[in-house]
């Protein structure tokens, strides 16, 4: 396993504003890691650094071991990228955009690009003026899926996508996975970077919040716990570690600090328990955390 | 029909309080433009400067360029007469292209930025915005009218007129609705808002141009001619009141036809067919030059015709000269005094009208590069092997391409025309044309190096160049009737550069303006390469 992207302590200011103050994280081979952070975070703004579309102030940014600003043109050659927003020259058709795109990328399986625009349903004869915002995405990502790279960088790709043309994305990106390649996926769509990725990066007002595998994560945080008993289960509200308590006649919803899991168990077994179940944060849960504080 | 017009009023208070700041300089700017040269104009009449002026302005050049006068003796000519001859015609044009921008900004460009979509959902009929900015344009300008008319009278200059004051604002005021008029209706037929107000300012072009030929060759003629409307006015002399009915007339038709248009179309679509595509993409597009040129496509070949119409109504005027020469004994005296023919003089002094619109292509084009930089549409385009060295480098080389073609075709037709118009008794061959033509090449190469170097440094300050290049059309346009001085005429790149066939070639400035001008495009390229590029923001 080696190390694609690797981005340490990195800043960036807009004039005054200060949209990254200190972003670091690491993406290795065969590894999908989910960007993942509030509006205005300062994803997009890592992303276009990594891509050497704007500088840095301070800290590193390699990707292929490579620096992103002075070596950008050896670092384009293998990777793959499609903006959240894809804006297409009106006056050209879909298809030769994409013919465009595989040409000044270098690299382009043809056969791959067919079979990508059957899969999504596109009709590359269309004057990009006439697309759909969801069409216009399309585009940029057969682009980018039909090209061979070692690393792809996806910015809210499927912003705009019907829930089908979603899960034909997600696909290709497992394939891309099992074939080894790298992947960072900025993207709010917790459903989707819960299924595809391996690790997660929260980014919060221009820093790093939270990251790790998702399980690991988890870990840190509380499991939604409901329970239903002969008891008065009132009494579970006082229990260390319990949170967000609310009740409904003998049954009660909470959040439990994994931590204090065995005693929530001790006490609840005192009242008659009928019924237990407890389920493991989403990344949503996760994520309103952040969100939220 | 009230329903397609709803809540158009709410819109219009709207866009007055938006746009009061753009208004103020939109008035303030034409209307002391028009207004306020009267005590400059005092000046040039003081002793001989009337009689001076008249002849110069006989010569068909200035005519081309300024307009007729109806005076014909030349002690009729008054302050006022000199004052209506040379700046009406400027002035009317001015508010004209103006009023164009701001309907096709408030109207088709909204609609494709999407503005509209938003407005429409809520309780607003359907054709109230364009009602509202139509409405809101004609309002600006009767008050650039009255404007106009006060500050004109406020001089108390003898032969300056309250009746002539108010009808030149008037004539102004027109000229803007007409050019609205204009605009509202290309804002229909178009499929986007860059080729209205391209088709727009282009219609108004050749309404210039037009007039041009018919003001040398028969002023009746331009009585056809919609600009004519506004700028044949003759206040100060005649006092021609009613031309301005049909202006009102044109205007009113105009909007109808718009509105009519706007009625059964749909909403981001245009009246212009759009054909299916290809479905691959030709070899020819599959590179940075290929895509650079297929998206200015549109923009050169529509100028590049426009260069080639400019030079046959120019050139059109050789033969109408020597006839010309005949019936004023002033003027013949003057030619043969100076040794250099009325074609040759007319021929340096069109040249370089002519070479400063051929500038506006190629600023466009480089300009074209950071309009798509600005729209992200280039992001995908970064992240491939594609340098910034390549996309700065075809944008400029594309320019030049462009600004050598637009002289070729200018001068070229120029020449093409004049020659055949004169018959036996040319006096020029077409490479006398062509040497008077790229002997203003430097001038285009400077306004590409500009525009290189706002592109590097400070690419929202492309369109500076624009106004520097009228600024400079503007300083040549009255350095042939006002006597400037040297220094402030020189703040135009043109003017270092001699006037041929009249003056002789100058090899140092011609290399000296060259090399100046390659530097700025090598200092744009490494603000260029090393700024954060800008998306959107
Ligand atoms: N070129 C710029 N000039 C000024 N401010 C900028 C610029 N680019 C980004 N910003 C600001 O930096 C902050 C981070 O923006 P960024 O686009 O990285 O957020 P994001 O995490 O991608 O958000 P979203 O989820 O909405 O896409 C925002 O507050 C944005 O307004
Ligand atoms: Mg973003």
């Amino acid at each position: 396993m080696t190390e694609i992207v690797n981005v340490q302590g990195l800043q960036k200011s807009f004039g005054k504003f200060r949209a990254l103050s200190d972003v670091s994280f690491t993406v290795n081979t065969g590894e999908v890691v989910g960007f993942i952070g509030p509006n205005g975070a300062g994803k997009s703004t890592t992303i276009r650094i990594l891509l050497g579309i704007i500088n840095r102030e301070a800290g590193d940014a390699e990707i292929f071991g490579k620096d992103t600003w002075k070596d950008s043109l050896e670092i384009h050659k293998r990777i793959s990228y499609v903006p959240g927003d894809v804006t297409l020259w009106g006056n050209l058709t879909g298809g030769e955009i994409i013919d465009l795109f595989l040409k000044l990328h270098g690299g382009g399986d043809k056969q791959k690009r067919d079979s990508l625009i059957k899969r999504f349903e596109l009709d590359p004869k269309k004057k990009a003026k006439g697309y759909s915002k969801g069409n216009r995405q399309k585009v940029g990502l057969i682009a980018a899926l039909s090209v061979n790279s070692d690393l792809y960088i996806f910015d809210e790709p499927t912003s705009g996508l019907d829930p089908l043309m979603e899960s034909v994305f997600q696909e290709e990106v497992e394939k891309i996975k099992e074939s080894g390649k790298a992947i960072l996926l900025s993207s709010h769509i917790l459903s989707e970077v819960e299924r595809l990725a391996d690790k997660v990066v929260i980014v919060r007002q221009g820093e790093i919040v939270e990251a790790g595998t998702l399980d690991e994560l988890r870990h840190l945080t509380r499991s939604t716990v409901t329970i239903e008993a002969e008891g008065d289960v009132a009494e579970m509200a006082s229990v260390n570690g319990v949170f967000n308590f609310k009740q409904k006649d003998n049954q009660a919803t909470f959040s439990a600090n994994n931590q204090y899991l065995n005693d929530i168990l001790m006490e609840a077994s005192k009242l008659g328990v009928k019924k237990f179940e407890s389920a493991p944060p989403t990344l949503e849960d996760l994520f309103m955390r952040h969100y939220e504080g | 029909m009230k329903e397609k017009f709803a809540q158009w009023d709410t819109l219009f208070v709207l866009y007055l309080k938006r746009d009061w700041k753009k208004i103020i300089v939109w008035i303030l700017g034409i209307g002391l433009f028009s207004a306020a040269f009267v005590p400059a104009f005092e000046e040039i009449a003081k002793g001989q400067g009337l009689l001076g002026m008249y002849e110069t302005l006989q010569n068909p050049a200035m005519i081309s360029m300024v307009g007729p006068t109806p005076v014909e003796t030349a002690s009729d000519y008054t302050l006022g007469a000199m004052y209506a001859h040379e700046m009406l015609l400027f002035c009317g044009l001015f508010a004209m292209i103006i009023a164009a921008l701001h309907v096709v900004s408030h109207t088709r460009k909204e609609e494709d930025l999407g503005l509209s979509e938003l407005v429409r959902s809520f309780q607003i009929g359907r054709q109230a915005n364009s009602f509202a900015a139509i409405v809101e344009t004609i309002f600006i300008n009767v008050l650039l009218a009255f404007f106009i008319g006060g500050v004109m009278m406020s001089f108390g200059a003898d032969t300056i007129s309250a009746e002539g004051s108010f009808l030149f604002g008037a004539s102004v005021g027109f000229a803007g609705i007409i050019g609205a008029g204009i605009a509202l209706v290309m804002a229909q037929i178009m499929p986007t808002s860059s080729a209205a107000t391209g088709s727009a300012l282009g219609i108004i072009g050749l309404l210039y141009i037009v007039r041009a030929g018919t003001d040398v060759s028969n002023v009746d003629l331009s009585m056809f001619n919609p600009l004519g409307w506004a700028y044949l006015t003759y206040p100060f002399t005649e006092n021609n009141w009613t031309l301005l009915f049909f202006a009102f007339i044109f205007g009113l038709i105009m909007v109808v036809i718009a509105f009519a248009l706007e009625g059964s179309r749909d909403m981001g679509a245009g009246y212009l067919p759009e054909r299916e595509g290809r479905r691959y993409a030709k070899k020819s597009l599959l590179s940075v030059r290929g895509l650079f040129i297929k998206i200015n496509k549109g923009v050169m070949i529509s100028w590049l015709i426009a260069f080639i119409l400019m030079g046959v109504a120019y050139g059109s005027i050789y033969g109408d000269m020597q006839t010309f020469l005949e019936s004023s004994e002033v003027m013949k005296q003057m030619f043969s005094s100076s040794g250099v023919s009325i074609e040759e003089s007319f021929t340096s002094t069109i040249m370089m009208v002519m070479i400063g619109l051929v500038s506006i292509l190629p600023i466009a084009i480089v300009n074209k590069l950071f309009t798509q930089e600005d729209r992200s549409l280039l992001s995908q385009i970064y992240a491939t092997k594609v340098t910034r060295t390549q996309l700065f480098w075809t944008s400029i080389g594309l320019a030049v391409f462009a600004g050598l073609v637009g002289i070729l075709l200018a001068a070229g037709s120029l020449g093409g025309t004049a020659i055949s118009a004169m018959g036996d008794s040319s006096t020029m061959d077409t490479l006398d044309f062509l040497v008077a033509g790229y002997n203003f090449l430097p001038s285009v190469l400077f306004f590409i190096g500009l525009a290189a170097l706002a592109l590097g440094w400070s690419p929202k300050l492309g369109k500076v160049v624009y106004l520097y290049l009228g600024y400079s059309f503007v300083i040549n346009y009255f350095g042939g009737i006002l006597d400037l001085p040297e220094w402030f005429s020189k703040t135009a790149i043109q003017s270092w550069i001699p006037r041929m066939p009249m003056e002789n070639f100058d090899t140092p400035i011609f290399i000296t303006i060259t090399v100046i001008s390659i530097a700025l495009m090598a200092i744009g390229y490494l603000g260029y390469s090393r700024r954060d590029m800008i998306e959107g923001t």
